[in-house]
């Protein structure tokens, strides 16, 4: 039973910070894979020479795309700490009475990292970088 | 308590770890997969990581960009062939099992999800057959 100082109001649910934990691993996860299939699709052009490689490369040099750069970027810091977590909690399980401050930290640790990131990649497409 | 009767419970607060799925407690197919999961992903965390913070970050820092000419110098090293060769395979793998397993979680009705699981194996599959030959057949001699 989870007591009520560990739910958060979230658009009328009232969620834990373990479920938004879990649903996020599953959601960053499934995109992560959903932009590898792209990933290679756009990667086997390299086969066809520079002229066709290079153009394909030109539909990332924009600013929507460098925001789905950063996105991904979040989601893979996100699902790779939070499944460090999940990694020390099953092989360690006396750690599990720390989840909610690991989780804190994990969904912490991926904003602070995001925030350098983000700037480094959108700089150079925003209208005053 | 009622005990579940599920094979693959969907309730996080009955596994400690409270983000994935408790360690199969029978030996065999599923608890290879579940200990597969743990391994790669530690892997991953440095070599995806890593991935995108040469092409993302290091690119923009040292004013490189990505293009015929950078795959060239990368992949002439064998180095770098081998580390994405890995990096697709464990990701792939990584990748599809987590996707089977979130749709075993969603899917009850037994012959719907095989089909389901069946066509991603089968997809998957032909996908991973594609990127494995791009970094086999791609030729850094080649202008």
């Amino acid at each position: 039973m989870e007591r009520s100082h560990e739910l958060i109001n979230l658009f009328g649910y009232r969620v834990s910070w373990a479920q938004l934990a879990w649903f996020g691993h599953r959601a960053s996860g499934l995109g992560v894979l959903l932009f590898l299939f792209l990933h290679i699709v756009e990667t086997s052009t390299v086969l066809f020479g520079p002229e066709v490689y290079d153009f394909t490369q030109t539909f990332y040099a924009n600013l929507p795309a460098k925001v789905g750069e950063v996105l991904l970027m979040a989601a893979l810091v996100y699902h790779s700490l939070n499944g460090l977590r999940v990694i020390v909690m099953d092989f360690w399980p006396s750690t599990t009475i720390y989840y909610r401050p690991l989780t804190y930290g994990v969904i912490a640790a991926t904003t602070i990292a995001m925030v350098p990131l983000g700037l480094i990649i959108l700089t150079p497409y925003l209208p005053w970088g | 308590m009622t005990t579940s009767t599920n094979r693959r419970p969907r309730t996080i607060y009955s596994n400690p770890s409270r983000a994935a799925r408790p360690e199969p407690e029978a030996s065999g197919r599923e608890r290879f997969w579940w200990i597969f999961m743990r391994l790669s992903g530690l892997a991953l965390v440095f070599l995806a990581l890593g991935h995108m913070f040469i092409m993302h970050v290091l690119v923009v820092l040292t004013g490189d960009q990505i293009d015929f000419a950078f795959v060239q110098s990368r992949w002439g090293t064998p180095f770098w062939r081998i580390y994405d060769l890995l990096l697709l395979v464990l990701a792939f793998m990584h990748g599809v099992n987590g996707t089977r397993i979130v749709i075993s979680d969603y899917v009850a009705h037994r012959t719907a999800r095989s089909l389901i699981i069946g066509v991603l194996l089968f997809i998957s599959a032909a996908w991973l057959i594609l990127g494995i030959a791009i970094i086999a057949l791609f030729d850094p001699s080649a202008s």
